[in-house]
């Protein structure tokens, strides 16, 4: 079991090598020029901007640069932004806690009301219970984020004046608190349909099943035959999809953050691949790869634990 | 005065809810099973003889409702519970499954929770039932599995149904049902998903539970080896009813419905004679919702009158032989 995820955790390394090139390579092959971008071509020379590449050391051919790259990434230097002229990990630590204060308050509101729902709308099928479960399932899956997110600061800000349009206030907690509400509600509206949904078929599925008969046969209370048999058994697909949103808390939500003007990654990543800041970028896409590996390896070790069907093999 | 029957069943009918309204799949069953003696249940695929005990035990999905009749469990104290009665889900109800009666199903593969350990699914049934501590709970679970013939068992209750083959799966299921020590085990096709060496196996353990323990057994199956084998009394089912029921010297030598008469000769007999083609019934069953009052074997029976069209009483043929036939059992060699 320990051997295996040794070998699962080692083999992330490789992966992750191959990513950064990829990366890389897809970069350079994007047509953007960073120094056209950095200083308008009817102002300087052409003789000026390539000795911008020179300094910039961006002539040098592709490998050299990719391992001159990968070996600053290693000794923990990720370089500096080319538009901001400020190091990437200043300004990761400076947007890195926005993403993360509000991914996870999302994640954790969304993942309990789903499962609650979820699971009440599987136990309770064709009551009206279910019905209105699956109602609001289907619109928050349809609406799209960036409208529903439009439609609440029409509603909350704008019309009622109950909470500010956008930005992030950090001064007060309830200042702090005042600014959340409104993308934390639009985010929770549309993780939480999704995963509501998607537990309440997986409880049913289960709830299918033989050995749910079997357990009912022992004369166990029904509270025992949900919690115990139906809904152990249908946490794996549930996981698997939870750790798969574990790189929102990284990443953040480009939408969001840029619909609400919340500081963070998302935000940050908008503003990099407009100005072409290509080192920004590829530090930002490699940590929210990374991350999503991680999740992956998440999964397996959670599987493992909770079906010992996988533990064997 | 204890009642020598354990379990009775009269006009049960059971449906199905399909949209707006209930498709009745059982039309009335009536059988008795006594104590200390095992009832066969047989029929076709499809004829009730699964949803008949799950009626009875109200282990129906949730669009399945007793719509009628009665069902009366009798317990060894001799008192008489009326099962059809209580609350699904409810105390009493859960009271007597699992303690008073336990139930092996068809498949062993799926019947087992594939997250739990073998030991703890045995117990389980012993903490909801008796007043015991793990420890010991455990202790019986070990004790049951050795019972049953599984080699090593002190080793065995802490792996996963995974690690078991199919007839050792059926084998935990049957300690399932039976750790508890209920005074009636039903079997619902307990062999049909096995190979045949491991169904020999399971239904000489089950003959040895009987005759060691006295347990009173009701077995579904469609295999009429197995009734011949296994069973005392047989209760002969067709399209949501008990057509005929005797005990099985009756119903094999003196088969008094047609349809029985029918399935006795479309099974295959040692010693038969070599090329001689198996009779098989002809037509097809009709579905549960296209049936009316008459008899519903009507439309495929050779001895079909008039009379068919309305509906047929039970009536004896000799002593403790019943049969739903307008003939009597006295048809035409």
């Amino acid at each position: 079991m320990l051997k295996y995820f040794v070998k699962k955790l080692l083999m992330t390394i490789p992966m992750l090598l191959l990513l950064s090139f990829l990366v890389f390579g897809a970069l350079e092959f994007s047509p953007t020029d960073p120094v056209s971008y950095m200083v308008s071509p009817d102002m300087a020379s052409n003789v000026d901007m390539d000795a911008m590449r020179e300094t910039l050391g961006l002539n040098r051919p592709f490998l050299v640069r990719y391992f001159d790259w990968l070996g600053n990434l290693l000794r923990g230097e990720f370089g500096y932004s080319l538009v901001q002229g400020v190091s990437i990990s200043k300004l990761i630590g400076r947007y890195l806690p926005a993403t993360f204060q509000l991914a996870i308050v999302v994640l954790a509101l969304s993942t309990i009301l789903a499962i609650g729902l979820g699971f009440l709308a599987a136990v309770k099928q064709n009551t009206k219970i279910d019905y209105i479960c699956s109602v609001l399932g289907v619109v928050g899956i349809s609406i799209p984020q960036f409208f529903l997110g439009l439609f609440l600061i029409l509603v909350f800000a704008l019309k009622l004046g109950w909470l500010p349009i956008g930005g992030r206030s950090a001064s007060t907690f309830w200042g702090m608190v005042r600014n959340m509400v409104l993308p934390v509600m639009t985010m929770t509206i549309s993780m939480t349909a999704a995963l509501m949904r998607y537990t309440r078929n997986s409880m049913l599925d289960v709830l299918n099943k033989d050995y749910i008969k079997t357990a009912r046969s022992k004369g166990i209370p029904e509270w025992k035959v949900y919690i115990k048999h139906a809904f152990r058994n249908s946490l794996t697909p549930i996981l698997t999809l939870l750790c798969f949103r574990l790189p929102m808390l990284i990443g953040g939500s480009v939408v969001i953050e840029s619909l609400f003007g919340w500081p963070g990654i998302g935000n940050l990543i908008v503003t990099a691949v407009s100005s072409s800041d290509y080192p920004l970028i590829l530090i930002t896409t490699l940590m929210t790869a990374a991350v999503t590996m991680f999740a992956s390896l998440l999964v397996d070790l959670l599987t493992a634990i909770l079906d010992p069907r996988v533990r064997l093999s | 005065m204890q009642n020598d029957n354990i379990l009775q069943v009269k006009g049960l009918r059971t449906g199905f809810q399909m949209g707006k309204r209930h498709v009745e799949v059982l039309r009335g069953v009536d059988f008795c099973a006594r104590r200390q003696r095992t009832l066969a249940i047989v029929g076709e695929s499809g004829c009730g003889k699964s949803v008949t005990v799950h009626s009875v035990l109200q282990l129906l999905p949730l669009h399945g409702h007793i719509l009628g009749g009665e069902v009366y469990y009798n317990t060894p104290d001799g008192n008489s519970v009326r099962l059809d009665q209580l609350e699904r889900y409810g105390k009493e109800m859960r009271a007597i499954r699992g303690k008073e009666i336990g139930i092996i199903f068809q498949d062993p593969m799926a019947s087992l929770n594939p997250v739990y350990t073998i030991g703890a699914q045995i117990m389980e049934n012993l903490l909801q039932h008796e007043q015991i501590t793990k420890k010991e709970a455990r202790e019986r679970a070990i004790e049951m599995l050795a019972h049953l013939g599984i080699p090593d068992a002190a080793a065995r209750v802490n792996d996963y149904p995974h690690q078991f083959s199919g007839g050792m799966k059926q084998r935990v299921m049957i300690a399932i049902a039976m750790v508890c020590n209920p005074a009636l085990l039903i079997a619902d096709e307990p062999t049909t998903a096995l190979d045949v060496t491991i169904q020999a196996q399971i239904m000489d353990l089950m003959k040895r539970l009987q005759d060691e323990e006295g347990k009173s057994i009701v077995l579904i199956t469609h295999n009429m080896g197995l009734v011949a084998e296994m069973a005392n009394d047989v209760a002969v089912m067709y399209m949501g009813q008990v057509i005929e029921s005797g005990t099985v010297e009756q119903i094999f030598e003196n088969p008094c419905h047609p349809y029985t008469r029918a399935l006795m000769q479309s099974v295959p007999v040692l010693g038969m004679e070599p090329g001689k083609r198996l009779a098989s019934i002809s037509g097809q069953t009709p579905a549960p919702d296209e049936l009316d009052e008459g008899c519903a074997f009507a439309p495929r029976c050779p001895y079909v009158s008039e009379q068919c069209r309305k509906p047929v009483e039970d009536c004896e043929a000799e002593a403790g032989h019943t049969v739903k036939c307008v003939l009597k059992g006295r048809l035409a060699e």
